[in-house]
């Protein structure tokens, strides 16, 4: 039996269906697992002619262990929310270098101002909805705006993904970990460190917001093309 | 076969090594050049492989190259700059790493 060595176009896209059925939903990493299992199918019909397209691809895909692409799929999405956080890290420096320490520096201010002033409660109150409602509105926009992209385009790219989605539960968790500390901690407006700590923590909300929801997503396109050289081949 | 858990902490360090000698390779082509290089000895397996190269590429040590091969995309690594100082101070520390182990493993005594 004369088999074919060379995967053909539909058995390409067979396999991206396979890794899709395999809860891995983002080209890119669908892009590298459909080319390590063409190259492993075709190596296996080099041994063994007669076996089928998919007695072949299960052969191949039992390879990757019981947790089929969990595992490579977890690693990945491990290795570029570390790439997000650096990404995020050198827009944060910014904010604490000329000129725009000085704008840092005046919401410090006016958050620890606002704080020492006798209308501290109502000040610490609406600084902390302001904050959360916009990072709701905002957050839920961005996923909307990503879903409309990948209904477009029908495709899903991991980074994307990770600057459209990533920061809304982690956002949000943040959130509830400020209020605990606040249970917890005995932080009221008697302790002295009270405004020092809040205007620190509303002054790192702001630009941590500001960069998450505004100036990452913004960049999105020119950050996806960087990553991936495959993004505008495809 | 032999016992896999011994290379387990040495995998980045191969990849590193190979990357070095061969400018660029992808995913598969790694497995099978340690493959033919161990003689079947060492395997690397896929839930292995993929993880350490994700982490290497976020650490800076590799870049990635895409080209379309046939009718598929190939992702292609190969080491940054960073990453052919870093193969270099990896491949002493495993030098020294066998010394030492040859010596608790196979001692040479003397008669001093």
């Amino acid at each position: 039996m004369n088999k074919k060595i060379t995967l053909t176009d539909e058995h390409i896209q067979q396999l991206y269906k396979f890794t899709h059925q395999h809860y891995v939903e983002h080209f890119d990493v669908q892009t590298e697992l459909v080319d390590h299992l063409a190259n492993d199918i075709e190596q296996i019909w080099k041994e063994q002619p007669k076996l089928s397209f998919e007695q072949a691809r299960d052969i191949s895909f039992k390879k990757f262990g019981v947790f089929g692409f969990m595992d490579m799929y977890e690693a990945r999405k491990g290795a570029l929310n570390k790439k997000y956080f650096k990404i995020l890290m050198k827009y944060a420096k910014d904010w604490f270098r000329l000129p725009k320490i000085f704008l840092t520096i005046s919401l410090f201010l006016f958050f620890y101002y606002g704080l020492k002033s006798v209308y501290f409660d109502y000040f610490y109150f609406s600084s902390f909805t302001i904050l959360l409602v916009f990072g709701i509105i905002k957050g839920t926009l961005l996923i909307r705006k990503i879903k409309k992209k990948q209904l477009v385009t029908k495709r899903k790219w991991l980074l994307d993904d990770i600057i459209y989605k990533g920061t809304f539960v982690g956002g949000l968790m943040l959130f509830v970990n400020i209020n605990n500390i606040v249970s917890l901690g005995d932080l009221d407006a008697s302790n002295k460190y009270f405004s020092l700590f809040f205007a620190i923590i509303f002054t790192f909300l702001c630009i941590w917001e500001h960069l998450t929801l505004n100036v990452l997503p913004a960049k999105s396109e020119e950050l996806l093309e960087k990553q991936y050289p495959e993004y505008k081949l495809v | 076969m032999g016992n896999q858990k011994l290379y387990k902490g040495s995998l980045q360090t191969i990849i590193l090594k190979l990357l070095e000698q061969n400018d660029k390779m992808y995913g598969y082509e790694i497995t099978q050049k340690v493959k033919e290089l161990t003689k079947g000895e060492l395997k690397i397996t896929e839930g292995a492989l993929y993880p350490a190269l994700h982490k290497l590429e976020a650490d800076g040590l590799l870049d990635v190259e895409v080209a379309k091969v046939d009718n598929r995309l190939r992702k292609y690594y190969k080491l940054t700059e960073n990453g052919t100082k870093e193969t270099v101070s990896r491949l002493a520390e495993m030098e020294d790493f066998l010394r030492t182990m040859q010596t608790l493993v196979n001692p040479k005594f003397s008669l001093e």
